[in-house]
Formats: C-alpha cells, structure tokens, sequence
C-alpha cells in the first residue's frame, strides 16, 4: 500500500487531463489527450523514428559527457592535489566557468555548424565544471588525519591516492556526476532544438513546424524519461560504490 | 630554568630484550617558526620498555612522540634508533587517539595496511592472526561503521601490531574511549606488550593510566623533561594497587604544582 501512495497523484493528474481532453476543455491543438500521445508514441516506436532519434541523442549527450566530465576530472584532481597546478589554472576556469556556456550557442554554430561537433562541444562545457568544482572539492575534503596514517604506514605516493585520496574524494565526485548528468539533457535539449538535423530536440522542432502537438509532447515525456534514466543509474552506481558509507548504504 | 632530572630507574631493565628498539635523543629542539616547543632533550629508552610521557597539554608531548616515531624531523639535536640516524621508520608503528580507519575498507584490510612491506600473499592471513589476538576474530569482514569505538581501536591496535614493530608509539590511544573500554584496552596493551617485548611509548595526560601501563613516567613541563619517575611494580597490573596510587599522587602533585 505504502508503495502505491507516490503514484496516487500522478495518476490522478492523468485522469484529470483525459476527462479535460474528451469533454472539450483542451483542444487539441494545444494539448492532445493522452490517449493520442500514447497512440502516437507508439507508432514512433514501431516505424524506428524515435528509437533513431533517441540513439543519436544518447551518443552526443554521452560523448560530450565523456570528454566534459574525463577533463574535469582531471583539472580536480590536479588541482585538488597540488598547490602550483591550482594557482596555474583555477582563476582561469573560475572566470570562464561564470560564462553561461548556452550563452555561446551563436558561436558555436558560426564555429561548428549544426554539425555534431557543436552539440557535444556545448554538452562538454557544461558538464566540465559540477565535474571538476566537486572533485577538486572531494580531494580537498578527504581527512588529513588518514593522509597522514598513510603516510606513517609506508604508503607511496600512488598508493595513497588509490587507497586513500580517491576514495574519500568519491562521494563529493559522485554529487557533481548526478549534477553534472542533470546539464548534460538540459544543455543537449536547448543546443538541438536550437540548432541540428537530427535528434529528439529535432524531431520536436519538426513537429512544431506542421503542429503535431502530440509528438511534441511525446519528445518532451521521452526528455524526461531519459533524464531520469540516467539518474538512477548514477545513484546506483553511487550506492555500490558508496555502500561503505552509512549515508548512502540502503536500509 | 634548571632541568630537575631525578633518575630513579633501574639500572637494568630485567625485561629488555632483543626484539624492542632502544631509542635515544640527544640536545633535541623543536620549534615551529617563532614558538619552541622542546628544549635541549637527552632521553635514553632501553629496547622493550614501557615509558609514558604525561604533562599538561601545550607541553609539547605529543611533538616529542612524533619526532620518536619519525612523522617529524627535529629543529635540533638527533633522534637514533638502535644507533641508527635513519631507515628505521619501517620498524616503528603508530596508534593514534582517533582509530583513523579508512572507512570504505572492512576490518581485514585495515589492518594489511599495516602490512604494506609485507608479501602479498602472508597479508590476509597475518591480518586474521593479529585480529584474534586483539579479540576481534569474527569481525573481520566488518566496516569501520559497524564497530564500536573500543572495536575501532582495536582495529588500530591490530593494524599497529600487524607487521611486528620494535617500537610502538601510542599518542592518547585511549582518550576518546569510556572508562570500562579504556580498562580493557590497558590490559590488552599490556598483554600483548608482555608477550611481544617491543618498545612502547605512550603519550597520556592522565597519570594514573601512564602508572597502570608504564615503566617508567617522563613528566614534560615548558618542552623540557621535568621528571623521570621508575614505576617498579608487579604485573600484570591491577587496578586499585596502593603503591600504584601512591605514584600516581606523587606525580599528580607535581603536575599540578604552580
């Protein structure tokens, strides 16, 4: 019982917006029951358009996550071991990480086109500081007092990183993967509707033109489900790896 | 300021033996910029002594035991051990007030921390042998967030005791600890101290705890050796030894005179 309650509402607002669409109080024009999206969503799925669609969305957002997220790793983890590495270069990505990065879209496209370059480019930019503020921040948190246990025991250097740095800088990276994941859709969802051949972000654009309001939403509830898709697999992910801490151990 | 030194140990320590390193500290100084906390100590440890060192906090105790176990290099003055200037940072262990754990690895391998130098394949097995020997042969597959504070620090004490050292420095072990666990940590440390002959260097503010496991008390005041009190009493220890309080009173009065 306990389990159905946070679906009550949910289901409700469901119920309310099929009654609103069949009595005539929505028209359609400016939002189909959803009865029609499901019926839609269906035979996007059948003639291969969305699953097209989603992959290419998916390949971008993740290859810009990739790359974003791999170099913002490593900036954090410099620049949360070592003093000249910070002074080198965190005034820099502090002043350009207060530049919006969708702010660059113009750029972007008169750089790259609408060609994939642009979307992963931006997807990267964005991703790049939750990763590399949280790591930095991680490594910087992790207890001075077990450094320098290691250290009393004997531990190289390379040892107390794997051992020791890394681990206790673990939880802190895995708030800026959940946040950084967050930007990856957000910032994917504005570049390709914006600016691409290709996509969900596209196929919304599309649709848009001949006012197929159903496919919109369509577009709109597989963003979402997406979104949330790749959350679960990081908190996952977070309490498997985390499953030594109280806080993150499942009850 | 006069150093008073009143050397009443023993001569000859009856239990001294190979295995505990003999520690020696000549004219050492420590000053961190501006402030000196040690002046000018000599101090000789015999292999497989217990010494305590007790003082008021800010005396500079737990710098002095640092310096011993080589996490710090002295402003002045030399530490040796064993006659050596160096390379013997390996045979020394520490045992901190906080058990200092890392808390994404269980019980087990805590302790092979301590194994570090030790061959792969000897650390599992050592770890459970020491694990046992502290009285925690079935939590060895136990988180540090399971375990109670005193299992905590027995952790530590196994890890500590793990790859055999021949000195083994201890800095407040068992301040964070309730006074029942803080009793059965002494015996154990005694216990195993007894079987083991290392030697151990406690550094304590609380006298009766130095009398309950020591040899013999360093009372450190303003950097300095103030007194060098011999505890020459059977053991094991027990609680409640008249003799013990006697000591005990004695160095109180000291510590606490303006």
């Amino acid at each position: 019982m306990r389990r159905a309650l946070p679906w009550i509402i949910p289901i409700l607002v469901l119920l309310a917006w099929q009654a609103a669409a069949q009595l005539g109080l929505l028209r359609v024009q400016v939002l189909p029951a959803p009865s029609i999206v499901a019926a839609t969503a269906w035979h996007l799925l059948l003639s291969g358009e969305l699953m097209a669609n989603v992959e290419i969305s998916a390949r971008r957002a993740l290859l810009g996550f990739a790359i974003g997220g791999g170099i913002g790793f490593v900036f954090g983890m410099m620049n949360g071991l070592f003093a000249l590495s910070e002074t080198l270069t965190d005034s820099t990505l502090q002043m350009v990480r207060n530049v919006p990065h969708l702010a660059l879209i113009p750029l972007v496209i008169l750089w790259f086109g609408i060609g994939e370059e642009a979307k992963v480019f931006l997807v990267a930019l964005g991703v790049f500081f939750p990763i590399y503020v949280n790591t930095q921040h991680g490594v910087r948190a992790v207890d001075p007092h077990l450094l320098e246990m290691g250290r009393a025991y004997g531990m190289s250097e390379a040892t107390l990183f794997r051992r020791v740095v890394l681990p206790g800088a673990l939880p802190s990276i895995f708030v800026g993967l959940r946040y950084g994941l967050g930007i990856m859709w957000l910032t994917l969802i504005v570049a390709e509707t914006i600016s691409a051949s290709s996509g969900i972000g596209y196929m919304a654009m599309n649709a848009r033109e001949f006012m197929q309001v159903d496919i919109v939403v369509v577009c709109i509830l597989v963003y979402a489900a997406l979104g949330k898709l790749a959350d679960s697999a990081a908190r996952l992910l977070e309490r498997t790896c985390l499953a030594w801490n109280p806080a993150y151990a499942k009850a | 300021m006069t150093v008073t030194v009143l050397d009443r140990r023993p001569a000859v320590i009856d239990h001294a033996s190979a295995s505990g390193a003999a520690v020696a500290l000549r004219g050492i100084g420590k000053a961190f910029g501006e402030h000196r906390v040690l002046h000018d100590i000599d101090l000789d440890i015999a292999g497989g002594e217990f010494v305590a060192i007790v003082g008021r906090s800010g005396c500079g105790k737990s710098t002095l035991l640092r310096l011993i176990a080589g996490l710090d290099t002295p402003s002045d003055g030399a530490v040796t051990v064993d006659d050596r200037a160096n390379g013997w940072r390996d045979a020394v262990r520490l045992m901190f007030q906080e058990p200092r754990l890392l808390p994404w690895m269980n019980a087990a391998a805590n302790v092979e921390v301590g194994l570090i130098h030790a061959p792969r394949h000897a650390r599992r097995g050592r770890a459970a042998e020491v694990l046992a020997q502290v009285g925690l042969a079935d939590r060895e597959a136990a988180r540090p967030a399971t375990l109670s504070g005193g299992q905590r620090q027995r952790v530590a004490l196994a890890r500590a005791l793990a790859s055999n050292p021949r000195l083994l420095a201890l800095d407040e072990p068992l301040g964070a600890l309730d006074a029942l666990t803080r009793i059965e940590m002494q015996e154990l440390i005694e216990g195993v101290w007894r079987q083991r002959r290392f030697t151990a260097i406690v550094v304590t503010h609380d006298v009766s705890e130095a009398v309950r496991l020591a040899d013999r008390i360093l009372l450190l005041e303003g950097g300095r050796v103030a007194m060098d009190v011999a505890v020459d009493l059977p053991r094991p220890r027990r609680h409640g030894n008249p003799d013990a309080a006697a000591i005990e009173g004695w160095v109180l009065d000291r510590l606490l005179r303006p």
